[in-house]
């Protein structure tokens, strides 16, 4: 067993090293918002990724206002890309319990509204995150187009890991 | 001498020269530290494994022993020990060490007495000028081998008692100058019994009736009554034991008061420390008897006592195998002469 | 069981345990249950507190954070279990540190500390899982039985 002294100096050591790692961020959390998305709601507006197709914003913001008026649901962010779109949404913490079941819903719903397109749904808190994060970004006119289109693609693989 | 059912009366007055005791860590902290002759800061004790520092506990013990009474290891016929553990290999090597003639003995518990009582026995009927005898225990050997690793989060209840990492041994011999001397006069050797409680968190209330049965027999056979000691002292009773026996004592008659019946799981360790029921383990009666008690009845506090060492003969596996708890308890009583 | 125990002891061993029962310290059940909620739901804090770690600072979903969670949660429990700690908490919150998956870890840990003196083969890796294993037996067992119900009812058109 060790003393005090060495105890100490372990524990150190090893928050030390938590503390550093945890600079090694892949897409970097700056904005507020998506710090604060973890404590309330957001409400993030609808983007595209290609920022000049007023048809894209417009549906994205259509599809937005459908799934908004789910009782469960209490914050979405859509965007919209090239081939698919990203809906991440919140459901409120009780309601939790028919996750699958408002998954299955939304499905439905989008299917009826918007036959032609291809949707990505995720209730997942860490693709909510990242939408919020890509929009923020997309929000600077600068930010070229296909690195948009880049991130939404990873935020879809990612969506789709298990393990 | 056979006298009554199942006593010896010891007409030659073996002599208890010299004793000497070792404990842990925690016995350390307790009421009787002052009566230890060696204590360890740590369970390791400059050792390996505890198994290797256990029978370092018992080598001290008898070290000591010799040491306060003047005598070499050479001079000693014989040496009967015992512990706790699996085939008894701490005392066996402690055996090896002291390189005395050896009776391995187990009692679990009781153990202290039963080498007593075998070693006054024979040294009265002259089988032996001097003898040792003693036992030790050592917490993290026997919870290691009876229970959960040391280290694991297991609760205990309320009614476990917490094994004592201590040895204690003395020096026997015929001595034929007993002036204000200690010694044996009588011992009541104790039988199994088994009141079908199952439960090895509760040993003190397995180990009740072997007691009662044997103190019983004891001033049976002897034809006594309790007022003759001034102390009737358990080995490892605990709280729940103590209480438990005391009401059986008096349900069948037996006037003992409450100022006369001790215990040496509720002697060794304070109030504050977290011990549940009490001190148990064959190191705890002997560690207590050869040390504190003796040191007491030198001082002329008491003039007879009775020890009486209790048993739970279990083993890990007969637990699972759903057996219940058989006891038993060896009573030696011991007088200032 | 528990009257099939009774019908085998004599009289006088029923009527000494009525006696024994007397002096008998219980367990205080409702003070246990409470120290154990709260130190249980203080370890799962904990936990979740850690998943919001990963989630934020790295590249896992909620879906992926149970792994690196748990593997934190059991570094955390070997320290305390390394240290001496683990075994007071436990003593105090019983239930409450032994079922979250730290009390697992324990287990483990403790068996391997303890059986390091009879060597790495036969020592610890011989009895590392004297109390897990179990855990891990029937723990697999019941998760194959209950992945067969659930085939079998999807099967049918039940589920």
């Amino acid at each position: 067993m060790m003393n005090m002294k060495q105890a100490v100096n372990l524990l150190a050591i090893l928050i030390m090293l938590g503390a550093g790692t945890a600079g090694c961020t892949s897409f970097g959390k700056t904005s507020p918002e998506s710090r604060a998305s973890m404590i309330q709601s957001v409400n993030p507006d609808p983007g595209a990724t290609n920022d000049l197709d007023e048809k894209d914003i417009k549906l994205a913001k259509k599809v937005k206002k459908d799934i908004a008026a789910l009782d469960e649901i209490y914050d979405v962010a859509v965007i919209t890309g090239k081939k698919e779109i990203l809906v991440a949404y919140k459901v409120k913490h009780l309601k939790r319990f028919g996750m699958k079941r408002i998954e299955k819903e939304i499905n439905k719903k989008l299917e009826k509204n918007y036959p032609d397109e291809d949707f990505i749904v995720s209730s997942d808190y860490k693709i909510f995150i990242e939408a919020v994060e890509l929009r923020e970004r997309m929000k600077d006119p600068s930010f070229p187009d296909k690195k948009a289109e880049e991130q939404l693609q990873r935020i879809i693989s990612l969506k789709k890991e298990l393990t | 001498m056979l006298i009554g059912k199942q006593s010896w009366q010891f007409a030659n007055k073996p002599v208890i020269e010299s004793w000497g005791s070792s404990g842990g860590p925690f016995e350390a902290e307790g009421k009787l530290a002052a009566d230890f002759d060696v204590l360890h800061d740590d369970l390791w004790m400059g050792e390996e494994s505890y198994e290797k520092a256990h029978r370092v506990l018992l080598e001290e013990a008898i070290k000591s022993a010799l040491q306060k009474g003047n005598f070499n290891k050479e001079d000693m016929q014989f040496m009967l020990a015992g512990d706790l553990i699996n085939q008894i290999t701490p005392t066996s090597f402690a055996a090896r060490t002291m390189e005395i003639p050896y009776f391995g003995l187990f009692g679990a518990c009781s153990t202290s007495m039963e080498g007593l009582a075998l070693a006054s026995f024979i040294v009265n009927y002259q089988g032996a000028k001097k003898t040792v005898t003693g036992a030790s225990s050592h917490n993290s050997a026997a919870e290691k081998q009876f229970r959960y690793p040391t280290e694991y989060g297991g609760q205990k209840p309320p009614t476990a008692q917490w094994t004592v990492t201590g040895a204690g041994a003395a020096v026997l011999t015929d001595n034929p100058d007993k002036q204000g001397k200690i010694v044996t006069t009588s011992a009541t050797i104790g039988k199994v019994v088994d009141m079908g409680i199952s439960d090895p968190f509760n040993m003190g209330g397995a180990m009740a009736p072997a007691a009662a049965d044997t103190i019983s027999a004891h001033f049976k056979d002897l034809n006594r009554e309790p007022s003759y000691y001034d102390l009737v002292v358990t080995g490892d009773l605990g709280r729940i034991g103590q209480a438990t026996t005391y009401e059986l004592l008096q349900q069948s008659g037996l006037e003992i008061t409450k100022e006369q019946f001790k215990d040496c799981g509720l002697l060794i360790y304070n109030d504050d420390q977290p011990v549940q029921s009490g001190g148990s383990g064959a190191g705890c009666s002997a560690s207590v008897l050869y040390g504190h008690l003796l040191n007491q009845m030198k001082n002329g506090v008491y003039k007879r006592i009775l020890v009486v060492a209790t048993g739970a003969l279990l083993s890990p596996l007969s637990f699972q195998q759903n057996e219940t708890i058989p006891c038993i308890a060896h009573a030696v009583s011991i007088e200032m002469n | 069981m528990g009257d099939k125990k009774k019908q085998k002891m004599t009289p006088e061993q029923q009527q000494y345990q009525e006696l024994e029962q007397k002096h008998e310290l219980k367990r205080p059940v409702v003070k246990n249950c409470i120290k154990a909620f709260l130190v249980g739901g203080l370890i799962c804090t904990i936990g979740q507190a850690i998943t919001y770690f990963y989630i934020y600072f790295f590249n896992f979903t909620e879906q992926t954070a149970g792994n690196p969670t748990v593997a934190t949660m059991i570094f955390l429990s070997m320290l305390l279990t390394g240290f001496g700690v683990y075994d007071h908490i436990g003593q105090f919150a019983g239930a409450g540190s032994a079922v979250p998956v730290t009390g697992f870890g324990n287990s483990v840990i403790s068996a391997a500390i303890e059986h390091r003196t009879e060597g790495f083969v036969l020592g610890v890796g011989g009895n590392m899982f004297k109390l897990a294993g179990s855990v891990i037996l029937f723990g697999v067992f019941a998760a194959f039985v209950v992945a067969l119900v659930k085939t079998l009812l999807t099967m049918m058109g039940v589920l």
